[in-house]
């Protein structure tokens, strides 16, 4: 299997390094929720857009933005 | 025959004491303190310089060139692991850069046939006890039992008309012992470790690359790919903090709320709906007297990071600067762990010595006038040398600005460690406004202290409020919300780097600073900031997978206590090599084992490297693919093409010059911000090419061109 992202061999969706990030965006929507009540699909574009999220969770990001998973 | 020679032949004939010393300007400083006119006789023999001086007796100084000898593989093939048998050897045996060591252990070796006693004078510390050990043992015949030391801090003649006179009867062989040992220790992991990925990596692809680690080198570069993870996987998360500017007696001045940060928008949205506009009241005034104490005195570490905070120059340069300045007899030896200044050094000379120079004149003169002169001291000590301070000499030579400026360093700090606390005062004002308490901070300088000593160089602002007192009404201009997000852990840099590593206990104050170059000219790490590149990650991930010993902090530091107990004789060293050996072998076995799985990985990760380092930016024209220096299969010619050129997409290509070396430049042209290229030709100046056929500085330089010609 090969990592959504990147293409690396994986033995899951994401690869190790994408998944540390993948695993980060999951657990911040909850911080995110409780401070301004956002939805999942702007919380998404709202880290995207942001300069201190970084690379590996803006390409994970994407990939959600783009596939539409959660 | 010339005078000199005949006068150089007579004393060579008689017998003397052959002083041996680390470094070309070391011999001269010493033979220049040790001479009795002061007038030591310079002869240079094949290109390597020795002095003869006279005092109670004949002396010839001979310097060597750092290191003349080193671990090499005792015999067997260059390509092969493991290798567990080892012995030292002159460095031009097997170093192709150190070919002139030759003939300095040639003439060392003819000197010391003809001498009569032997006096070790080479730095004392691990490095220099190595040294001076290996001259005597390997190139003046076994005379390391009989050689006495001289121990000294500084090159100034003082100290080393002390250090001649009362030289330490033997040398000082526990030193020497652990420094044989991490020498040993570092080779065969180096080596074997080396060696294994390399050929791992050669094996699979069957191209070579060299690929290096080390006992330090692994779990240094853990750390850097540690904190890369951490930034590039961090998802930042909201929150707000409040800020009030008001207004006391006329002018406006800004009070934080007193929650630092909110969690959510809306608390913090209803605050400052509560405050705006409003006035609020003075409630409290706290008011306190701090004093500060002086700084403590310069170890190494402590002088590369305060080096690079100032002036941005990487542990590496400082190192090399103090060293320049340490041969200058202008400070004391910068390689100390030592935060103590003891009394013998004596303060007040140096003070005596500082005060002719105009810019700290009247400084020294003020703590001369002290009644007692006593440093504020640090905790760590070191055995062999006390803390990096000045001599007190004045340049005898035009120094270079990095050199200046390091120099007025040590004497600036020198100066405050011996100074008096500074007493700052702090003031804490409480606002209330509509139930919300903000807070209005002042602080200020009462008495300088030893912030005179050290001013251009602390870092202190003040912020000077009006007379106010409690119960007075002061009106709010704004209350302003700010919106901030959570910050990744900031990126090492080569000065946090080496912080880090003393913190961790890895690498020794001389070989941390080359560590981290090692790992840029590897292409592990990239950038002041550093960034783990993805060789670097490959390279951690092989090893952290692999063989998980090699990178970690915890046995590297093991190891090292272990080698520093051999220094205090608490520790054999047969022991400490046999240990680490048997820790060894395993990790090695275990590569070989998984060779194919290790190369493969290696090699694609090499495969990745490479192309990065020919990606010169993003494609103009189509605006998805990279540009990027490709050959051609065809005519082997070189050029620049679009990555989306294999996909069918886009054929944007740029010719580039066939000669010499070409590689991205990292830097955009200031005329159409396309990406540069370097260019490097022999007998040629290397320049930045900008490919871009209508780049506009192009048109303008063609049409000034046109205009002289008319």
């Amino acid at each position: 299997m090969k990592c959504k992202v990147c293409k690396r061999e994986t033995e899951s969706k994401f690869c190790e390094l994408h998944d540390k990030a993948y695993r980060n965006i999951i657990k911040e929507y909850d911080v995110w929720k409780n401070a301004s009540d956002i939805s999942w699909k702007e919380y998404l574009s709202e880290i995207a857009n942001n300069s201190y999220t970084g690379l590996w969770a803006k390409e994970v990001t994407e990939y959600l933005m783009k596939s539409g998973e959660k | 025959m010339d005078l000199e020679r005949v006068k150089k032949g007579r004393l060579l004939m008689e017998k003397y004491t052959l002083i041996v010393t680390e470094k070309p300007n070391a011999a001269q400083r010493i033979a220049k303190a040790l001479d009795s006119q002061g007038k030591p006789e310079k002869v240079e023999e094949d290109g390597v310089p020795y002095f003869l001086a006279h005092r109670d007796q004949n002396l010839v100084i001979v310097p060597a060139l750092g290191h003349l000898y080193t671990v090499v593989h005792e015999r067997g093939r260059r390509n092969h692991y493991p290798v567990f048998n080892f012995k030292w050897a002159p460095r031009y045996s097997t170093e192709r850069r150190a070919k002139e060591t030759r003939t300095w252990i040639e003439v060392i070796s003819k000197l010391a046939s003809n001498a009569e006693n032997f006096i070790a004078a080479c730095d004392y510390d691990l490095e220099g006890s190595l040294i001076g050990y290996c001259i005597l043992k390997y190139a003046c015949d076994n005379k390391e039992g009989v050689a006495k030391r001289m121990k000294f801090s500084t090159l100034t003649k003082n100290e080393l008309e002390k250090a001649y006179e009362d030289p330490l009867p033997s040398l000082n062989f526990a030193l020497i012992e652990a420094g044989r040992t991490r020498h040993e220790i570092d080779w065969l992991y180096g080596v074997n470790l080396s060696r294994a990925l390399t050929l791992a990596a050669k094996r699979w692809s069957g191209r070579y690359a060299t690929l290096s680690t080390g006992r330090v080198q692994g779990p240094t570069l853990k750390f850097l790919v540690r904190r890369e993870k951490e930034v590039q996987s961090f998802v930042p998360t909201p929150y707000w903090s409040l800020r009030s500017e008001v207004e006391v007696k006329g002018s406006v001045y800004e009070a934080e709320y007193e929650t630092k940060t909110f969690e959510k928008e809306a608390d913090a949205n209803a605050v400052v709906e509560a405050c705006k506009g409003k006035t609020g009241e003075i409630e409290t005034i706290e008011i306190k007297k701090l004093q500060q104490k002086p700084p403590i005195p310069f170890d190494l570490g402590k002088l590369q990071t305060e080096a690079y905070s100032l002036f941005r120059y990487t542990p590496k340069r400082t190192s090399s600067i103090a060293q320049r300045l340490y041969l200058e007899a202008l400070i004391s030896y910068p390689r100390t762990s030592s935060q103590k200044l003891p009394p013998t050094i004596d303060y007040k000379a140096i003070l005596e010595k500082l005060k002719k120079k105009a810019v700290y004149k009247k400084l020294a003169s003020d703590l001369l006038k002290k009644a007692k002169l006593k440093p504020v001291e640090g905790k760590k000590e070191d055995p062999a040398h006390p803390a990096i301070y000045p001599t007190g000499n004045m340049p005898e030579k035009q120094l270079s600005e990095p050199e200046k400026r390091v120099w007025d360093l040590v004497v600036r700090r020198f100066m405050a460690v011996l100074g008096e606390p500074a007493i700052k005062q702090s003031m804490k004002a409480s606002i209330v406004v509509n139930g919300h308490p903000f807070y209005l901070r002042g602080r200020r300088v009462l008495k300088k202290g030893w912030m005179r000593f050290y001013k251009p160089y602390v870092r202190d602002e003040e912020v000077v409020l009006p007379v106010i007192k409690e119960g007075e009404k002061v009106p709010m201009k704004r209350v302003i919300r700010e919106d901030k997000f959570t910050k990744p852990l900031s990126r090492y840099n080569p000065s946090s780097l080496l912080q880090k590593m003393e913190e961790e206990g890895i690498g020794t104050k001389a070989t941390r600073a080359d560590i981290i170059e090692t790992l840029y000219s590897r292409g592990y790490v990239a950038e002041e900031r550093i960034v783990a590149t993805d060789l670097g990650f490959d390279i951690a991930d092989v090893l952290s997978r692999y063989c998980p010993m090699v990178t970690s902090v915890k046995f590297t530091r093991e190891l090292e206590g272990k080698m520093e107990k051999i220094q205090t004789n608490s520790e054999d060293r047969v022991n400490v090599l046999i240990e680490a050996v048997k820790q060894l072998k395993p990790v090695l076995e275990q590569i070989k084992e998984k060779e194919q799985t290790i190369g493969q990985m290696l090699s694609q990760a090499i495969k990745r490297a490479r192309m990065q380092e020919r990606i010169i930016g993003d494609c103009p024209d189509c605006k998805t693919g990279k540009l990027m220096i490709l050959y051609s299969r065809k005519t082997r010619k070189r050029f620049i093409g679009c990555t989306n050129y294999f996909e069918g997409i886009c054929t944007t290509s740029f010719p580039l010059p066939q000669k010499g070396t070409a590689k991205p430049a990292q830097k955009n042209c200031k005329g159409c911000e396309w990406p540069l290229v370097f260019v490097r030709m022999r007998g040629k100046r290397p320049w930045m090419l900008c490919f871009n056929p209508k780049c506009p500085l192009k048109e303008e330089r063609r049409k000034r061109n046109e205009m002289q010609s008319l």
